[in-house]
């Protein structure tokens, strides 16, 4: 009897403890929000939180949707994907939510999406490995962030058509992102009829490039190709290549134009001739402007991030506000939160109006985010989050 | 009439408590939950042994968690092999590489052994991301389900009870035999132990192959839990993990490192809506629990009892038969002066 | 190939450097501390935030890292060891280090932010110095220094033959009359304020990262048992060893295995000699 009282009263207090999580199930619509706000990739996630917050903040001071409320669980999944399982669970089936934004790491992602998709929730994924998405596999998981192979060969394009160079050097780290990444570039490049001339994984916390660089040079590459997120990885190819004084162009992924990689620099020239994946919509145009929508909401974020400059990538910011305002629509337009209403919505959107992208869905397709809004910016034209046109 | 060990109707009673679980429990959440740490337990009880009673600090047993996480994915999933049977063979090859491991390694003097199980919790999650054909890489693997009745969350539940009560079974009959007691005086005083004639290294050994089988079996069953894996989730923080949960539950006994699964499992999902402060709030309740109850939970659990129900000490004072006494010290000097 | 030499002697001085701290903690203690990493992670942090950020003088910005390395050090003993040995349970200290580790690495994490920040340049330099750019030479000028000077310390001064005699024999040493309580946590501030140098030092090579912690922790550890415990010149070896290791394997294989591949030949060191190149059999069975 004894074991069975220790045992009762542990589990017990345990179930106390679990059910004062459990928000009353009143008048409110909720909205999970998967997030890696410490641990990798946080400062995307950090923006994201932003751009989410202000969204249920403003659509909450309007009214709510559909006369309800939105209440935003947050959780902080740290890069774990076992944390991430049991938050989605959590959201799920304890705090019976309605939609769940997110993970921001496509390695919880991975996990994430099929439980979601078991338990019939709504899931806008923000996460860019491009096996995230099936809509057979998970019908109620549409994808707000462009795919990786997006951001892949809009760089290739850009290397291979614009700057006209064929000898390839690609550098990526050795995280599950990176590796996955340097593959899928390769294979693309090769569909182009360009096979790397040299090709390296290195580890994200490695703390001097130089040695890559001298081989990528040795080996006659022409161009250097960066996949990987991890801005300490990203700032030394970049010094690597200043001190060592070669003057050859840098294409790669986004995170090269962070705010940050310009602190980590030795100097401010480094970022010269560097360019990386972006968007339209996160981009100054010829009259020096942005476009109105991204205008408009850099001018609602700017107070919120102190009211001086902003220095993080804005499209992180923009793109956690759409997610909000997609759900929002979505709901609106159904009139209702059913899950199965919702997809049907969701599926039949021709170009539904965001801040980041317009969205447009269908039934075979579930990566809602446009081919014509990439591009390539050049990284050292950043201002307030946004960039200018990389030449053309 | 078989006397039933006190232990042994504690377990009965602890299976009957944990059996109804899935009918009081709110929601599928909790469930999945609940599995979770039957599944960690799995690992755990096994690894106790090491750690708990005989004191090696192996900190290195995410790595045999991964293999027998991947190990299931690929023969179940991938190859289509009969689940029952590829758990088995994760169990297996949990085990052989704990074989591979201790057989160098065991040698080493405390901190060493450490080093090379953490060395081998580095490596294995390298070779796992870096061989992407055979485990998916960076993209990792689905995790199959087991065939019905056990593929719905709460038959699951019942599968990993039933295993979880199989190795708490073995692990109670390893530690209440002589066995039990070989393990505990090597980690007492190996020397002493050595002297007794007990066979340190191949004890240590046995006890670690068999902390790699059930590491295995706990690999496939998590990978069916998790539904899909990948090796961002087989980190070293999770291997010093399953070491905290051991020793904050107690060394030396088997309900303590129980509890201490509960209670660090639990934790930050308790901790979930504190979002970013999650981890800061784990770390600080960490070290709170350290310092209040270095015993750990399993004896502050015994303190309880005690204090519910003492085990009383009855004194029975000696009262020496004088008449005797003097009778025989008479024999004896009648005897001494025969001798002379 | 000289390039990649001087890379990994540089960083292999870091790891070196923390296998010297983690000797001098467990001379006294017998406890080796998860927060050692995070002591040298501090002293970069606190030297970028007092240069960078408040614009002090890089003289202040050293003081700033030495002292919060001395501070950290000091909790560590005051709430990781002091009471966990008092206790029985051997391998408590891990737990409470490990806790105290994770909690001053969320706690960064959350002031400092997640990203790796610039160190700044301590003495004017191009920066197309190649191989003598002071970002390789601090870490292995201050780490050379820092083993000289605890040899000098141990061999010279009082208080070093204390620190020696406490870690052959604590209950001799408690009968000679040395307070071995004030003992200990001296050599946790010593410890820490050498962190904190070299954290310092090191800043440049790794930038002021908060999850460079446990990075710097699991490889000072590598480098300490393979060098042997209780050695500082083991401690060296160790650290250049694994450097010089991690550089090489990376040049010749690439990232993929470089992990495997190091860790992998240091381990067969370690089975060959059991208790590292330069350990000592200290047994005391009886």
């Amino acid at each position: 009897m004894s074991c069975n009282f220790r045992k009762l009263g542990l589990v017990l207090s345990l179930s106390a403890g679990l059910l004062v999580t459990q928000a009353c199930l009143g008048d409110t619509l909720k909205i999970g929000w998967l997030s890696s706000l410490t641990g990798p990739l946080s400062s995307a996630a950090i923006a994201e939180n932003q751009g989410v917050e202000l969204a249920v903040e403003e659509i909450n001071k309007s009214g709510g949707i559909l006369g309800k409320q939105i209440e935003l669980l947050t959780r902080d999944t740290a890069g774990d994907p076992t944390k991430a399982v049991n938050f989605a669970q959590q959201l799920a089936f304890t705090d019976k939510v309605q939609f769940v934004i997110g993970p921001v790491n496509s390695g919880e992602g991975l996990a994430t999406v099929p439980i979601l998709a078991r338990a019939g929730i709504p899931n806008i994924v923000i996460g860019s490995l491009d096996e995230l998405i099936d809509p057979v596999k998970y019908p109620k998981a549409f994808r707000m962030i462009n795919t990786n192979r997006q951001w892949i060969s809009t760089a290739n394009d850009y290397a291979l058509k614009v700057l006209k160079k064929s000898k390839v050097a690609i550098i990526a780290d050795t995280s599950g992102y990176g590796t996955s990444s340097a593959k899928s570039a390769t294979e693309l490049l090769e569909k182009a009829g360009i096979k790397p001339v040299y090709s390296v994984l290195v580890d994200p916390n490695k703390t001097d490039l130089s040695d890559e660089m001298n081989k990528a040079r040795a080996a006659g590459a022409d161009i250097v190709m960066p996949w990987s997120a991890a801005t300490g990885l990203l700032g030394r190819v970049l010094n690597a290549r200043g001190d060592m004084g070669w003057s050859v162009p840098v294409v790669g992924h986004p995170a090269l134009m962070a705010a940050q990689i310009r602190k980590l620099l030795n100097k401010p020239e480094y970022w010269d001739n560097t360019y990386a994946a972006g968007y339209m919509s996160t981009t100054y145009m010829s009259d020096g402007k942005l476009p109105a929508p991204t205008q408009a909401l850099v001018n609602k974020v700017r107070p919120k991030l102190g009211g001086g400059e902003i220095d993080i990538l804005f499209w992180w910011v923009a793109l956690g506000y759409d997610a909000v305002k997609a759900i929002e629509y979505a709901s609106k337009t159904a009139g209702s939160t059913d899950p199965a209403a919702i997809q049907k919505v969701l599926e039949s959107t021709k170009e539904f109006k965001g801040v980041y992208a317009n969205y447009s869905w269908s039934p075979t397709e579930h990566n809602g985010f446009p081919d014509s809004n990439m591009t390539v910016n050049a990284a050292n034209t950043f201002k307030d989050g946004s960039f200018k046109l990389a030449p053309h | 009439m078989k006397h039933l060990n006190s232990k042994s109707t504690q377990l009965f009673l602890g299976i009957l408590f944990c059996s109804s679980i899935p009918f009081w429990a709110n929601d599928q959440y909790q469930i999945h939950i609940a599995t979770l740490i039957g599944i960690y337990w799995v690992l755990v009880s096994g690894l106790n042994l090491v750690v708990g009673f005989t004191g090696q600090l192996s900190i290195g047993h995410v790595g045999l968690l991964s293999i027998g996480s991947y190990a299931f994915a690929i023969l179940a999933g991938k190859l289509g092999f009969d689940p029952y049977l590829s758990m088995l063979v994760s169990g297996c090859l949990g085990g052989f590489c704990g074989l591979m491991l201790g057989l160098p390694s065991l040698r080493l003097p405390g901190f060493y052994f450490a080093m090379a199980t953490m060395a081998f919790s580095l490596i294995v999650n390298e070779l796992v991301l870096a061989q992407g054909d055979l485990t998916g890489g960076g993209i990792g693997l689905a995790g199959p389900l087991f065939p019905a009745p056990f593929e719905s969350p709460i038959g699951f539940y019942y599968f990993v009870l039933a295993i979880a009560t199989l190795f708490t079974w073995a692990s109670l009959n390893i530690v209440r035999s002589m066995w039990g007691r070989a393990l505990i005086s090597i980690r007492d005083s190996e020397v002493a132990a050595q002297a007794m004639g007990v066979p340190i290294f191949r004890a240590k050994l046995i006890v670690f192959v068999f902390s790699g089988f059930a590491a295995g079996i706990s690999g496939a069953l998590f990978a069916s839990l998790q539904s899909y894996i990948t090796p961002d989730t087989f980190v070293f923080e999770l291997s010093l993990f399953f070491f905290v949960c051991i020793i904050i539950g107690g060394k030396g006994s088997i309900l303590g490192p129980f509890l201490g699964t509960v209670v660090l499992t639990a934790l930050p999902e308790l901790a979930a809506p504190l979002a970013k402060l999650g981890n800061l709030f784990y770390g600080i309740l960490l070290l709170i629990v350290v310092l209040v109850i270095p015993e750990g939970i399993g004896r502050l659990a015994d303190m309880f009892i005690q204090k519910i129900r003492p085990r009383l000490v009855k004194t029975e004072p000696m009262k020496p038969d004088l008449s005797r006494l003097a009778q025989t010290l008479v024999t004896y000097s009648d005897t001494k002066r025969g001798q002379k | 190939m000289l390039n990649v030499f001087v890379a990994g002697l540089a960083i292999g001085m870091v790891f070196a450097a923390v296998a010297l701290m983690y000797n001098v903690m467990y001379s006294t203690s017998k406890v080796l501390s998860v927060t050692t990493g995070h002591l040298s992670m501090l002293g970069g942090v606190f030297g970028a935030y007092a240069i960078s950020v408040l614009h002090l003088h890089w003289t202040i910005g050293l003081l700033a890292a030495v002292l919060v390395g001395a501070a950290f050090g000091w909790i560590t003993e005051l709430l990781g060891v002091r009471r966990i040995l008092a206790k029985s349970d051997e391998h408590l200290w891990l737990l409470s280090t490990l806790a105290l580790a994770t909690i001053v690495q969320q706690l960064i994490g959350l002031w400092w932010g997640t990203e790796p920040k610039p160190f700044p340049r301590l003495i004017a330099q191009d920066f197309n110095a190649g191989l003598l750019d002071q970002k390789f030479w601090l870490p292995i000028g201050i780490t050379l220094l820092m083993a000289v000077g605890l040899e000098l310390f141990y061999k010279r001064t009082m208080y070093g033959k204390v620190f020696m005699a406490m870690s052959e024999d604590p209950f001799a040493a408690r009968a000679r009359g040395i307070s071995t309580d004030q003992i200990r946590q001296m050599s946790y501030l010593l410890s820490g304020a050498l962190g904190g140098l070299a954290g310092f030092a090191a800043g440049q090579l790794t930038f002021a990262y908060f999850a460079l912690g446990l990075t710097l922790t699991l490889n000072g550890f590598i480098a300490l048992a393979v060098g042997g415990l209780g050695s500082n010149i083991g401690a060296l070896i160790g650290g250049i060893a694994l450097g010089l290791l991690n550089a090489f394997v990376s040049h010749w294989f690439g990232g993929e295995y470089q992990q495997t591949m190091a860790v992998g030949l240091l381990l067969t060191v370690l089975l060959v000699k059991p208790e590292g190149l330069l350990g000592s059999r200290k047994l005391r069975p009886v």
